[in-house]
C-alpha cells in the first residue's frame, strides 16, 4: 500500500466526507470524535498490526504523524 | 446434580432518550453514523428519583408472575450504583421483594463482567449443597454518574436491572468458567471522588477528554482507546481458553454472546476471534450499553428468538471497568 492508497483507506474506512491529505490535522476535522478514534484504531490494528494507545491519538496531528506512528515500513508492506 | 438457568427478566426505566434527542442537545454530531457504527438508537435512564434497587424490583417482580418466589434461598446483587454505603443492598432486596429471610443475600461490585462472575458464583453455591435457587440480579444506573456535557458516554450507557433465576439441576448445564483481572487499569474506567479515596468536592473543575467530552472526577470517565486495546488484545484470546477449559471448539458452540458494549467493538473482536457473524450476538439497539445487564439481556433475547427447541451450548464473556473480565459455557 502506497501514501495515497493508504489516504483513500482512511478516508473510507472513517467515512469522512472531508478531503484529506498528509498535511491534514485529522483531530481538527469538524466531523472527527472519539468515535472514530476508536474505528482508527480498530482499522490500523487489523491492518497493520500496530496498536495505537490512548497517547498514541492524543500525540497525533496530521496523516504524516499517523504514518510515522504506525510505521512506514508496515504501510508498505500491507496490501 | 448440575446447575442450570431456569429464567431471566429485565427492565428497562421509562424515561427514553433516542438519537434525535441527542441530536437536539449536541446538533454538531453526527448521530446517524453513531446508530449505523456503535449499534445504539435508544437508551433507557432512571428517573431523579429512581435508583438501580428500583428498576432491580421491577425486574424481579415480572420474574415472580411465573415463579414462586418462596424458593429463593440465597441473592447474589451486581451493582456498582449501589442505594448506600451501607446496609449493602441486597438486603433491602429481600425485604422489599418479601423474599424468605432464612436466605443468603450480598452485593457484589463488578461492571461489564458482573453477570458472568454471577452466573458462576450461583452454580458454586448450588453444586457445594449451599442453594437451590439463587436469585442474580444486576442492576445499573450509571446515567447519574455521567457528566452533562459528556456526548460520547451519554450515547452509550443506559440503564436497567436483571433478573435469573438459577436451579440446581440433575444434569449440569453450566459449565466450567474462567476469570481475569488486571488491577493496573483501574483508572482506565472510574468514578474517582465521592468513596474513601477522593472525596466529592462540589468545585471539581470541568475536564476535557478525546475530542470533546467533558466530565470532571466527581463523574464517570472512560478511556475508551485503552479500554478498546485491552478488549480486543485480551478477549478473542480468552474466548479460545474458555473453549479449551470446557473440551470444545469454536464450531462446537451455537452462540456466542459477549457484553454488549458497543457494535463497533463487538465486530471488531468477533473479527480477531474468527467467529462467524450468525454465531455471534450483536444487538443493542434498543437499551444501549447497559453494564452489566447486557448479557442477561441479550441472552433473553436470543432465547426468545432462537428456532430451535434443543439444547444449545452459549458462550458468554463479559468485560471492562476493574479491569476484569470473566466467561463460560452455558447449556440451555
Amino acid at each position: 500500500m502506497n501514501k495515497q492508497e493508504f489516504i483513500s483507506k482512511l478516508k473510507e474506512q472513517l467515512e469522512l466526507e472531508s478531503e484529506i491529505d498528509m498535511d491534514t490535522n485529522l483531530k481538527e476535522l469538524d466531523e472527527w470524535d472519539s468515535m472514530n478514534a476508536m474505528i482508527l484504531i480498530g482499522f490500523v490494528s487489523d491492518t497493520f498490526g500496530t496498536v495505537l494507545k490512548a497517547d498514541d491519538i492524543k500525540e497525533m496531528t496530521t496523516v504524516e504523524s499517523l504514518i510515522a506512528k504506525i510505521g512506514e515500513e508496515k504501510i508498505t508492506a500491507a496490501s | 446434580m448440575g446447575a442450570k438457568i431456569n429464567a431471566i427478566e429485565y427492565f428497562f426505566p421509562e424515561k427514553l432518550v433516542t438519537n434525535d434527542d441527542l441530536k437536539l442537545e449536541f446538533p454538531d454530531h453526527d448521530f446517524s453514523k453513531f446508530e449505523q457504527k456503535i449499534g445504539i438508537r435508544n437508551r433507557y435512564i432512571a428517573g431523579d428519583s429512581e435508583t438501580a434497587l428500583d428498576l432491580a424490583v421491577k425486574s424481579c417482580e415480572k420474574l415472580f408472575k411465573e415463579h414462586d418466589k418462596s424458593e429463593i434461598d440465597y441473592v447474589l446483587y451486581c451493582t456498582q450504583s449501589p442505594e448506600y454505603f451501607l446496609p449493602t443492598t441486597a438486603c433491602i432486596l429481600q425485604h422489599k421483594l418479601g423474599l424468605r429471610k432464612n436466605i443468603g443475600a450480598f452485593d457484589f461490585n463488578l461492571g461489564c463482567s458482573g453477570y458472568t462472575y454471577g452466573v458462576s458464583l450461583a452454580k458454586s453455591l448450588i453444586n457445594s449443597n449451599q442453594a437451590k435457587h439463587v436469585l442474580l440480579v444486576t442492576a445499573e444506573t450509571y446515567s447519574k454518574y455521567l457528566h452533562p456535557k459528556d456526548k460520547s458516554n451519554r450515547a452509550i450507557f443506559g440503564d436497567a436491572a436483571s433478573s435469573t433465576i438459577i436451579s440446581y439441576s440433575e444434569e449440569e448445564n453450566i459449565g466450567n468458567f474462567l476469570f481475569g483481572t488486571d488491577g493496573s487499569g483501574f483508572d482506565k474506567l472510574i468514578v474517582r471522588n465521592g468513596a474513601a479515596r477522593y472525596d466529592f468536592n462540589p468545585a471539581e473543575e470541568e475536564l476535557v477528554y478525546g475530542s470533546d467530552n467533558v466530565y470532571s472526577n466527581n463523574h464517570l470517565y472512560m478511556n475508551g482507546p485503552e479500554i478498546f486495546n485491552f478488549t480486543n488484545q485480551v478477549i478473542p484470546g480468552f474466548t479460545n481458553e474458555i473453549l479449551t477449559a470446557n473440551n470444545l471448539e469454536k464450531g462446537d458452540i451455537d452462540q456466542f454472546i459477549f457484553h454488549q458494549a458497543n457494535a463497533f467493538m463487538l465486530n471488531t473482536i468477533r473479527k480477531t476471534a474468527g467467529i462467524e457473524a450468525s454465531k455471534f450476538f450483536i444487538d443493542l439497539m434498543d437499551g444501549g450499553n447497559t453494564v452489566s445487564c447486557t448479557i442477561p439481556i441479550a441472552l433473553k433475547k436470543y432465547l426468545d428468538k432462537r428456532a430451535s427447541t434443543h439444547k444449545e451450548k452459549i458462550v458468554i464473556v463479559g468485560f471492562g471497568v476493574g479491569l476484569s473480565w470473566s466467561g463460560g459455557l452455558l447449556e440451555l
